[in-house]
């Protein structure tokens, strides 16, 4: 018989059982959506890690003070390790800080480009009687501009002869106050007032000022004490390399060793490889879990196949006494399963793509999908062909046996 | 109801049949043996016959005699436990099952007795399907079909459902069915069997239709003797043996 009459005939036959067929396309579907729901959350942090990437240079390094669970991974350069919790940190006797010392070793290290030390709180804001609390940093204006990987959408960076001056985010100039905060405007910080100089290209609510002057505003901040140094490394081929002499210098000055470190180096390239590593690995996990369905629902046509080669035994007697060759019953099976499976695929993509569009609205804002589900060709193309070979491999057996039939006894078969 | 055309040339062939003609189909002591699960029950021992091209046979024998056995074994759906079956001069139990299938499809039209039609396809594409399986072009096969049901009368019910159908239309069809593929033998099971006496009256003069002016060859098994009167050859079974064979004068059956 011609492929294009057993399909006809398998199609027949899908049609002529309605609702079992549809219940084992149903078991697909289910299978099928998940996996494309789940993988559409994969890709959408993949894509959003990826923007942020972008946006954090790969030649920085962050050193803060404080032995954080993330020294020992990153400052051995390792990357590929990740411990969970576990605060890690000592009973100190005194908070480690960072301070001019630290600026000063650093200052000795060849292979660093540019340091730049920063501090951050919490600070209250009003503006056209309006008022909010926002954070603010205070940064090093004369290497600022050069190591952020931010930037400008009006006006300008802060330079190192600023005082008052500060550079606002773009939602803190646009929506924050409900008039918009612009370049020249004055803000009211700690009760001090700054005017606006440059307005950020990004979302944030965030103010930068001069660090000499964020001392003055925060007023837990000690003068010469730093929340955060930022380093730009020369030569970012030499990133691992020059982690390790940073760190055992620092650990020189400090008088700490590799035990007892008090700081910790953090590049955002590793720390973005982890990241990615991390979610890759949890989402393959999900994937995973999405799997099994699938499988019930090839379970579910091996299945419905069985049940429909018995119902089917006379039939089958009577085509082979008509003429059917044992290919042809075996491709009519085989074909019936195969298509089961791809109305099911096809019906659960749909779902999927339904489903991972409106997952953002039915979870709120948990972290996994802020960055929103994105449904890939990829998982489009992987669940077609995914579930027309489990239609495909759950028929083959049923249609075996529906081929090897005899005759006779399908004919007897009542 | 007339037959095709070519009615007038098998004419021809009626005035010798059985006789002259080569021997289409021959059984060389065949067994068939079954298992019931510790005992061998023989259903068939050691039978022997030669059935001619263009003749009209009637297998009869009580229930029992073997006769469905032998059915099975002639119409290829079986093979024999010992012996040989040779169709037109090929040895079918050493024939692979999908060759059997196709030999089967092309020189074999059954008609069952339960009519065995599929009941999810239409009059019209129930009798396409062995057309579908010797793969006709689509358009002459469905010119074939279209012409043998209305041949038979069925020109208005080509797509009903076997369920929409009488018992007799049916029937009616199996044999549009079994006609399809022109084969040249026509093996039917029982075909009154589930019919009324009007209705099987009608049913055999198709079928003598098709052995006189189309030069069938018709085997017939059945348990009714009256049925066996249309038939040219008898052939008795009884316990697995062909315990008569007999030839009616076809100036009996063949008036004119």
């Amino acid at each position: 018989m011609k492929l294009r009459k057993c399909l006809k005939h398998a199609f027949d036959m899908v049609v002529h059982s309605k609702l079992r067929s549809w219940l084992t396309i149903l078991g697909i579907v289910i299978g099928v959506a998940s996996v494309i729901a789940i993988m559409s959350i994969g890709s959408g942090m993949q894509e959003q890690m990826s923007s942020q990437l972008g946006q954090l240079g790969g030649d920085l390094l962050t050193l803060t003070a404080g032995a954080s669970r993330g020294s020992r991974t990153f400052g051995m350069g390792g990357g590929d390790r990740f411990v969970f919790g576990g605060g890690g940190a000592t009973a100190m006797e005194e908070e480690p800080v960072l301070d001019r010392s630290d600026v000063q070793a650093l200052k000795s290290i060849p292979d660093l480009a540019l340091i730049e030390t920063e501090i951050s709180g919490q600070v209250n804001v009003s503006y056209l009687g309006k008022a909010g609390k926002v954070s603010l940093t205070g940064v090093d204006p004369a290497v600022w501009f050069r190591i952020t990987t931010l930037s400008i959408a009006e006006g300008r960076m802060l330079d190192s002869a600023d005082q008052n001056v500060i550079v606002v985010g773009g939602r803190l100039s646009s929506q924050y106050f409900g008039k918009p905060l612009g370049i020249n405007q004055m803000l009211t910080i700690n009760g001090n007032v700054f005017r606006v100089v440059g307005v950020l290209d990004d979302q944030s609510t965030s103010i930068y000022m001069p660090i000499s002057m964020a001392y003055q505003v925060l007023d837990d901040k000690s003068v010469g004490v730093y929340d955060k140094i930022t380093l730009k490394v020369r030569d970012e081929e030499q990133l691992d390399a020059t982690i390790n002499k940073t760190e055992n210098k620092l650990r020189m000055v400090r008088h700490v060793t590799e035990k007892t470190q008090d700081f910790s180096i953090s590049s955002s390239k590793q720390m973005q490889q982890t990241r990615s590593e991390m979610m890759s690995s949890m989402n393959a996990f999900l994937v995973a879990i999405a799997a099994v369905s699938l499988i019930v629902g090839a379970v579910g046509i091996a299945n419905t196949m069985f049940t429909s080669v018995l119902e089917k035994t006379k039939e089958i007697g009577i085509m082979k006494a008509v003429g059917a060759r044992n290919k042809d019953i075996m491709l009519i099976f085989l074909l019936n399963a195969v298509l089961i499976g791809l109305v099911g695929g096809l019906l659960g993509i749909a779902f999927g793509i339904i489903l991972s569009a409106s997952l953002p609205a039915l979870m709120g804002e948990v972290g996994m999908i802020r960055g929103g589900t994105l449904v890939t060709l990829d998982s489009i193309m992987l669940a077609i062909s995914v579930s027309v070979i489990i239609g495909m491999l759950a028929g083959l057996i049923p249609a075996y046996q529906a081929s090897k039939l005899r005759p006779v006894d399908a004919l007897r078969y009542e | 109801m007339s037959l095709p055309a070519r009615g007038l040339k098998v004419k021809n062939m009626a005035s010798g049949r059985g006789r002259n003609q080569e021997v289409i189909l021959k059984l060389g002591d065949v067994w068939k043996v079954y298992q019931m699960g510790e005992v061998k029950v023989p259903a068939l021992r050691g039978v022997s016959v030669e059935i001619r091209r263009g003749d009209f046979v009637a297998i009869i024998g009580a229930s029992g005699s073997g006769k469905s056995t032998m059915m099975n074994l002639i119409g290829c759906l079986d093979v024999p436990t010992k012996g040989s079956i040779f169709l037109k001069s090929k040895d079918i139990s050493k024939m692979s099952e999908s060759d059997l299938s196709s030999l089967r499809g092309k020189t074999i039209g059954f008609i069952f007795q339960q009519y065995n039609l599929i009941p999810s396809l239409s009059a019209f594409e129930n009798v396409m399907l062995p057309l579908e399986f010797l793969e006709y072009d689509d358009s002459a096969a469905a010119k074939k079909a279209r012409e043998i049901l209305l041949l038979l009368g069925l020109g208005d019910k080509m797509s009903h459902r076997p369920t929409q159908l009488s018992g007799g239309q049916q029937q009616r069809v199996s044999i549009a069915r079994s006609m399809v593929s022109d084969p040249e033998i026509i093996l039917a099971d029982e075909p009154t069997g589930a019919l009324d006496s009007v209705t099987g009256k009608e049913l055999m003069n198709i079928l003598t239709k098709l052995w006189k002016e189309e030069g069938k060859t018709i085997i017939m098994v059945t348990h009714d003797l009256n049925l066996a009167k249309y038939a040219h050859t008898r052939i008795e079974l009884k316990d697995g043996r062909i315990i008569n064979v007999s030839q009616k004068p076809l100036a009996k059956i063949l008036p004119g």
